[in-house]
């Protein structure tokens, strides 16, 4: 297979050992980047886990390139463990080939990395498509001077001062004030019958006045918000509330620059650099249909060759590396508004729908609304054709059902179309569903099945041999809410009796397999959204310390920190639920995911709001809401029950399951 | 809904907790379905049935010849069992009611499925 190594030649061990590793990264870049490599030389090379993706920027890789030849081009795929490089002859690119495979390179988070190299014909990567910044933004670099930019870093103070209106909360991913107005958190909007006295520091009065004189802003704020992130910190998308401010929200950076992410409903997603003392000013479509946040890690990349210069983060992908972030304090001036918004949004503004677009639950009874709206009667309404999608049971749960004892009492905690309740005939088995139609279809199948919700199941306490729950806590809005539907399912179990349960997973790539929901979609290739999905990928299973952890969407839960929100905390209140594009990778906990209804001879169909522009189905799209798991999480809200046990914890594709057994 | 589905129901209007064992069965129509007989599958059920709640039940349903109870060696007694047999799994209330013993909130009974679903007020909170 390798040219390189004569068949009369016999290997060592740790040759071997290589050898093995050089192939399955061939392989495995095949089979996942569809990269195909060629056992003769060429002037290129894919250097596996050399890549911005694993934490290994340009100016660290391309000395070692350079020491070997002349390099035409070092290719760096945002996201990705790997890189190309061109050299000028084959020559070169061989003398590279042989000298740097297997060997060592230290990445910018410190970790050892073992470089792989392998031939290929081309550098085959699709372009990234040229994006243009969202409408009525623009970003104004240096804005101020250094000295300005120190003189306002030092006006703030962030001792607590509870006394002081203006005093600073620390909210979990970065320290606030406010001056003007305040503003309030549970409601994302400003009290505008309370101003706070002082108003607007007199060092940015005058600021303000200049840049209204020399036309970067067109009205004069009265509110200022503060924000100060630490690398590693940041903030949820958000559009900012409509009723409460006007049109012009313009954002100095102070301190280090940063990426800040605006993302369209449609899901295309628009990474900007925000340069040092740069002003941002957000009007229009990107002040009120476009959501902006910051992702919460320590490193972004950039563009090798503008330096830090302001612009979009695309393009020519031969330039990216990896940017340090430092403390960053932003000044965020808006106007309050005193009248309700009458912008040309409607769909996302509070003033003019009725009905707020979905947001994060902050109480129980929300996040019943929520589950109502987005969960039954989303079920109600697809009922048939749901059903007619889920007829294969999975082999995990056939097994644990067949290797219950006969006779044994089941019951099944959101049977569904009532898949399982047939499954073995030894066993007696109930099944409850919160959907009506669904119920109707297990009943037309002469299995018994009543209707009623899971957190209060009318099922005598300790009367059911065994329980199963497949694919239903994840649709419960808190962690709350889903504990309960864990204490009732352990609360119907006699002692000794076992519960298995399914949720599906926030990881839906696991061990480097992808799941089925991931496989089956039938358009992946090229699409390179630049993923805000922080974590590190390494392309090979090298030991590789647990260092990501604060900057990932999900961060290991202890048993009783389990229950905080997590990447969407609450500080940013009615932070508005994403909408999921089906069959790809999650980007958050908490989400929608569309149902695109078929072969539904209703009545009405209510579409909803944020049904995906642009969709190419005729059919209406009905969103469902989901709470994904992270690895851990399932299993540590089961170790707070005080009356189970877990006989066995697995990640069957896409899902985390457990099964419990009472005391 | 079978008896032996009926044996396992429970109120869970709040403040009942197990007061709400058994609910009170009202039939205006039901169906014997011929299930196949098993009879180490109904021996196996015996241990686990509320004979009270049952009986009750089938008293409403006026079900004649029901065995009050266990008897001694049922497990081998053929007679009993496929009694047994016919009232916990061949007797289908198809429309009907539940009523809670302790609240009087009742549940209806459509298509042979019972509807157990509360409003706000009525759950636990």
């Amino acid at each position: 297979m390798d040219s390189n190594h004569q068949s009369n030649v016999k290997l060592s061990k740790t040759e071997k050992k290589f050898l093995r590793k050089q192939i399955k990264a061939r392989h495995t870049l095949l089979r996942h980047e569809g990269i195909e490599t060629v056992s003769y030389a060429t002037q290129i090379l894919v250097v596996a886990n050399g890549g911005l993706g694993n934490g290994v920027s340009r100016n660290k890789l391309l000395p070692e390139l350079e020491k070997l030849g002349q390099v035409d081009a070092l290719l760096m795929p945002p996201n990705k463990p790997y890189s190309f490089v061109t050299y000028k002859t084959t020559e070169e690119s061989k003398k590279a080939y042989a000298t740097l495979n297997g060997q060592n390179i230290v990445n910018d988070l410190g970790q050892k990395i073992i470089l792989y190299l392998n031939f290929v014909e081309k550098a085959q990567w699709k372009e990234l498509g040229l994006q243009a910044l969202p409408p009525g933004l623009k970003v104004v670099e240096e804005i101020i001077s250094s000295e300005d930019e120190k003189l306002l870093l030092e006006s703030v103070s962030w001792t607590e001062d509870t006394d002081n209106p203006n005093f600073q909360k620390s909210l979990k991913h970065r320290r606030v004030k406010h001056f003007g107005y305040e503003f309030h958190y549970e409601n994302n909007n400003v009290h505008k019958d309370k101003p706070l006295p002082g108003g607007l520091p007199d060092i940015c009065d005058s600021m303000l006045e200049k840049w209204l004189k020399e036309g970067f802003i067109r009205h004069k704020p009265d509110q200022l918000t503060v924000n100060q992130y630490e690398p590693g910190q940041g903030i949820p998308a958000h559009i900012d509330t409509h009723s409460a401010f006007e049109d012009e929200i313009i954002s100095l950076s102070l301190g280090s620059e940063i990426i800040m992410d605006f993302k369209h409903p449609d899901g295309v997603t628009v990474p900007v650099m925000l340069p040092l003392r740069s002003l941002l000013v957000m009007t229009g479509e990107s002040r009120y249909l476009w959501t902006h946040g910051i992702t919460p890690r320590k490193f972004d990349t950039v563009q090798a060759s503008k330096g830090h210069k302001s612009g979009i983060i695309t393009g020519d992908v031969g330039d990216l590396t990896l940017s340090k972030r430092g403390i960053r304090t932003s000044f965020t001036f808006r106007k309050v508004r005193q009248t309700p918004c009458d912008c040309s949004y409607p769909l996302v503004c509070d003033s003019q729908m009725k009905e707020p677009p979905p947001s994060f639950p902050e109480s129980d009874k929300e996040a019943s609304q929520l589950e109502q709206k987005y969960v039954h009667q989303v079920y109600e309404e697809i009922a048939g054709h749901f059903s007619s999608t889920r007829h294969t049971p999975w082999p995990h749960i056939v097994e644990f059902l067949k290797a219950l004892p006969s006779g044994s009492l089941v019951a099944d905690v959101g049977c569904g179309n009532g898949k399982y309740l047939g499954i073995n005939k030894e066993l007696y088995m109930i099944g409850c569903d919160r959907s009506q139609n669904l119920v109707d279809i297990c009943r037309e199948k002469q299995y018994q099945a009543f209707v009623c919700d899971a957190l209060s199941v009318p099922v005598r306490s300790g009367s059911c041999d065994a329980c199963i729950s497949i694919a239903v806590i994840h649709h419960f809005a808190t962690a709350e809410r889903r504990m309960a539907a864990l204490q009732e399912i352990a609360r119907l179990l006699r002692s000794g009796g076992k519960a298995l349960i399914y949720v599906w997973a926030m990881e839906q790539e696991y061990q480097k397999k992808k799941s089925k929901y991931l496989r089956e979609n039938k358009s992946n290739q090229g699409r390179q959204e630049i993923s805000s999905d922080p974590s590190a990928q390494e392309l090979f299973v090298e030991p590789v310390p647990d260092t990501g952890h604060q900057d990932s969407a999900c961060s290991i839960p202890s048993i009783n920190d389990f229950q905080k929100g997590r990447y969407h905390s609450r500080e940013v209140a009615n932070s508005m639920l994403p909408i999921h594009t089906n069959r790809t990778s999650f980007h958050s906990q908490d989400l929608l995911v569309p149902w695109h209804l078929k072969g539904n001879a209703s009545k009405e169909k209510p579409t909803e709001p944020f049904g995906p522009a642009g969709t190419h189905d005729t059919g209406p799209v009905l969103h469902r809401y989901y709470h994904v798991f992270c690895e851990g999480e399932l299993e540590a809200a089961c170790q707070t029950l005080n009356n189970v046990s877990i006989l066995q914890s697995y990640y069957d594709q896409g899902n985390w399951c457990v099964i419990l057994q009472k005391a | 809904m079978k008896l032996l589905t009926h044996n396992l129901l429970s109120s869970h209007v709040r403040g009942v907790g197990p007061r709400g064992f058994p609910l009170r069965l009202q039939a205006t129509e039901v169906r014997v379905i011929p299930v196949e007989f098993n009879p180490d599958f109904v021996a196996r059920m015996i241990p686990k049935v509320e004979w009270a709640a049952l009986l009750e039940a089938a008293d409403h349903l006026r079900l004649a010849e029901v065995p009050k109870g266990p008897i001694q060696g049922y497990e081998q007694d053929e007679t009993f069992l496929r009694k047994m047999h016919h009232v916990l799994l061949e007797v289908e209330v198809v429309e009907g009611t539940l009523q809670c013993p302790e609240s009087g909130r009742v549940f209806p009974i459509t298509r042979g499925i019972p509807n157990m679903l509360l409003n706000e007020e009525e759950t636990e909170t």
